[in-house]
This record gives structure tokens, sequence and C-alpha cells, in this order.
């Protein structure tokens, strides 16, 4: 049996006080094509609490479709969990008229870190001019950008990623997925580029994914997600604590990595 | 699994001693195998790998794949459950996608029929879409049902209708992700219902290992999902 304490302290009590967590891609709210029984602020929060996460960030699922709608309410929620709770301005590049005012009440809602993009779901490449606002923006603050990235997307995939990495080296960039179905692509971009880490969500799953991620690009490139309120923390958590690892990478991955992005952007 | 499927796997679990050395690692005691041979060769030769793979080993237990009966490659249905007898096998599974078929009752005939009759567990990926497990538990009701590996991406609008109808429809929780979706099922359906099941080596085991043991569930509905339901399962076949 895996004899890390950090292991068995998650298995026996659900958290691990030497092992906090800090979820860097969460969402909220009800959402289009999944039944999800946990997703109010009260049930995410508790959810969150019960395996010791120390901080989350979300992007609302009501943003994705309605921007200005979604960014306003996840303002809201998140301003009620103050220092625990973070959000990502979500921009939808098909409305430039509405990034513009989007990025204009940025700060104006101090939870917010960054911004979220989902070129998949916007149908709308991320090398595309409609984002060049939004990472100009967040290139001038040294924002975080979680955007989604999926292998063969003719969208979001790791060769958008690179080409966008390249341009703004001042943007952090999470690979939301870690480029999901072209993970060696996407390991590669973030070999070559250090302004990308590999976001976890659905990927932690992939068996042997995980240590290859961890040789190939270090476990300070790596930081958890799990699109709370979709999935189970501990089934994420659980995949990183049981990869062949050493603690010290499961808690730069669980913790450490995703506390010193928001450490330089946390404005609350 | 064992063996080495033509794709899809970023490390293969090559033989029965890796396939334990993982278990001990998470802390499985005994699993279920199929042998990759089984889904993406021919069942004619995967059959007797996962034999071959598992013998000696009691921690491990075999499954055979099933085809059609109108090709007879298997052998006609009694000597099919005579060699399964033989070999230990007390658990199905259908690869209708993979190996080009209907899994319906013009396909199948009496041969699922004695399969539900026994009550021998047949597993199905939910992969292989929900409308195919919806068909064939139509045609057969009484079988006892195993839907493996359905996705994370929300299919509880399109499975709970089946655990409604269909009482021997059992689900394993390897990628069922859902946040507080194991403790509702166990609420609406009953523990009965749920097996803890990995699909290792495609995903790592620890996910729904640590999500079975933190769930919100009482510890005799955690102890049933984790193993005491399949084994009730194996038990109930009859060969």
């Amino acid at each position: 049996m895996n004899p890390s304490k950090i292991v068995q302290e998650f298995l026996e009590e659900g958290r691990c006080e030497a092992c906090p967590v800090v979820d860097m891609h969460a969402h909220f709210g009800p959402y289009q094509g999944i039944y999800m029984p946990a997703h109010t602020p009260e049930a995410m929060m508790a959810a969150a609490e019960r395996c010791g996460v120390e901080a989350m960030v979300s992007s609302g699922h009501l943003a994705l479709v309605d921007m200005g709608l979604g960014n306003a309410e996840m303002a809201t929620v998140t301003e009620a969990y103050p220092g625990r709770w973070y959000g990502y301005a979500v921009i939808n590049p098909n409305y430039g008229r509405e990034v513009e005012r989007e990025l204009a009440l940025y700060d104006e809602r101090p939870t917010f870190v960054g911004l979220k993009f989902h070129p998949s779901i916007h149908q709308y490449p991320l090398t595309g001019e409609g984002y060049e606002a939004a990472l100009g923006f967040a290139s001038e603050r040294k924002l975080l950008v979680l955007t989604h990235t999926w292998g063969h997307s003719p969208y979001d995939s790791p060769s958008h990623l690179e080409e966008v990495a390249g341009r703004y080296p001042d943007v952090t960039f999470l690979a939301g997925h870690s480029g999901y179905g072209e993970f060696d692509a996407c390991m590669r971009v973030a070999q070559r580029h250090a302004n990308v880490y590999l976001e976890l969500t659905a990927a932690y799953a992939v068996g042997g994914l995980l240590e290859e991620m961890v040789e190939g690009v270090g476990a300070d490139r790596i930081v958890l997600g799990y699109d709370l309120p979709w999935f189970d923390p501990y089934y994420a958590i659980g995949c990183v604590l049981m990869a062949h690892l050493d603690d010290g990478a499961r808690r730069a991955i669980l913790f450490e990595n995703g506390r010193r992005l928001l450490d330089g952007r946390r404005r609350i | 699994m064992v063996g080495f499927p033509p794709s899809g796997v970023r490390v293969a679990c090559a033989n029965a001693e890796d396939l334990l050395r993982e278990m001990d690692w998470i802390g499985v005691e005994e699993a279920l195998v199929y042998h990759a041979v089984m889904a993406h060769g021919s069942p004619i030769q995967g059959n007797q790998l996962v034999l071959d793979a598992v013998a000696q080993r009691p921690r491990l237990h075999p499954t055979w794949a099933l085809l059609p009966p109108c090709t007879e490659e298997l052998g006609r249905a009694d000597a099919l459950l005579e060699a399964m007898r033989d070999g230990g096998v007390r658990a199905l599974w259908a690869f209708p996608r993979e190996h080009h078929y209907v899994l319906n009752r013009l396909t199948m005939g009496s041969l699922l029929d004695e399969v539900a009759t026994r009550r021998i567990p047949l597993l199905v990926p939910r992969g292989q879409g929900w409308n195919i497990i919806a068909e064939v538990l139509a045609d057969y009701p009484d079988l006892t049902l195993v839907a493996v590996g359905h996705g994370p991406w929300g299919e509880d609008r399109l499975f709970r209708p089946l655990l409604e109808r269909y009482p021997r429809l059992y689900l394993d929780i390897s990628r069922y992700e859902l946040l507080g979706g194991v403790a509702e099922l166990v609420d609406r359906y009953g523990a009965e219902r749920l097996l803890y099941g990995s699909g290792y080596p495609y995903w790592g085991m620890g996910g729904p290992r640590l999500m079975l043991a933190r769930a919100a569930v009482s510890e005799g509905d955690r102890a049933l999902i984790a193993g005491g339901n399949l084994k009730r399962l194996l038990e109930e076949a009859e060969l």
C-alpha cells in the first residue's frame, strides 16, 4: 500500500493538514448537459471544505453562455467568501463591445484573479483577433488566463496555445485539461514556454499521465482542477495521491503551485 | 485489463504481476480481469489468454467475451457454459461495437436467456451507447447487466430511467465522478446497484478509490460498493 502519510490522512480523515488543496479550475451553477446535485454556493463550499480546499477559482456556467450576466453573478458569489473563493472573468470573443465592458468592470471585481477562455464553446480560435483585447489586458496586469484546451480542436489545441503563449509572455496560461487527447503536444508547449502550466481537470484520470507530466514538465508546473461542481474533488485528489509520485510532487500539484499563482494576484 | 490494446493506454498493464502490483499500491484486494485481445482481437484467442494470465492467482477472477451464437465461434451455449465452469469464469463481457453485432434478441436469441436465467453478470461498456444497453434490457429485462465505465460528463439523465425500470442493472463507479453522485444514487436506488471498478490501465485506480472512501454513505453501503455487491453477483451466477 502507498506508504505516504498524506495519502493515509486523506483516506482516513478526508483532508490533510500538511497538504491543503488549491483548485484552479472550478465553475459554478447549473449547466446544460449535466445533472449536478451540488451546484449551489453552499454545496460547493461544503465539498471544498471537506477535502481541505484553501482556495478555489471559478468561472460561472452562466457566464459561458452570457458573460455579462454570468460574470456579475460570479463576482457576487465569490465576494461572499473572501479569501477562499476567487473568480475568472469569462471572455466571449464573439461579442467585442461586450468584451470591452467586461474588461472595464474587472477592476471593480476584487475577487477576480484572471480571465477564462473557452474557445471550443464559443467556437472561436484562441489565436483569433477577438481575444486580442483580453490578452493585452491580461498581459498588462500579468493575470492568469485559464483556457480550455483540447487535442485536435480547431479552436484550442496545444498549437493554438503555443502561438498565444509566445506572443504574450507576461500572461500566465493555465492549459485547461492539459490539451486532452494531445497530452504530449501540450507538455511540449509547457516545456518551451515557462508561462504555461498544465491544468489537470479530466486529465488526472488518465493512467500513467501524471507521472509523465512530472517527469517531462516538472511538478512545479502542474495545477489541480476538477470542474467543481461537476466532479467530486476526491476523485481528482485520489488520482494525484495514488499516482507514483513523491510527497513533494503531490503537495506541489495539490497546493503549492496554485497558491503561488494566486499569491501574486489576489486583491482580497 | 491485462495485455496491450492497439491504442488508448499510456502505460499498458502487461501481465498479472503488473496488475497485482498496482492493486497492492492502491489497496485493492481482488479484481475481475479481461484481456485486451478479448475486446480488440477475437474472444476465440482472448478468452484463453485471460485464463492463462490469471492462472494460479486467486485474487484475479477471469471474465470472457461473448459473441453471437449464429456463427458458433465460441461453440454452442451448453459447451460455452461448461467451459466457463471449467475455467472459473463467472462473468461475461459484450463488446458489440468491436465485434460487429447487434446486442439484441434477434442476434443473441436464447443465449442471453440462458445468461439471464443463470444470473451470469454481463458487463457492457457504456461507451457502446446507453441506447444499446436500453435495447438489450428491453429484450431481456431479467438480465444481470453491469454498465461499465460510464462517462463523467453527466449521464444521469440517460441511465437513471434504466435503473428505475430494470432491477438487475448495475453501475460501476470507475468514471462516475459526479459531485455527490454516489451518495445520491445510494439514497435513491440502494448501494446494491453500485460496484467499485477502475478501468485500469486506461484510468488510474486512485480516483474511485478515494472517492468511495470519502463518499457520504454508511460504512455498510461503502463495503457493498467496494466489493460486497460484486461478490454476491458472482456467487449468484449458476454455472
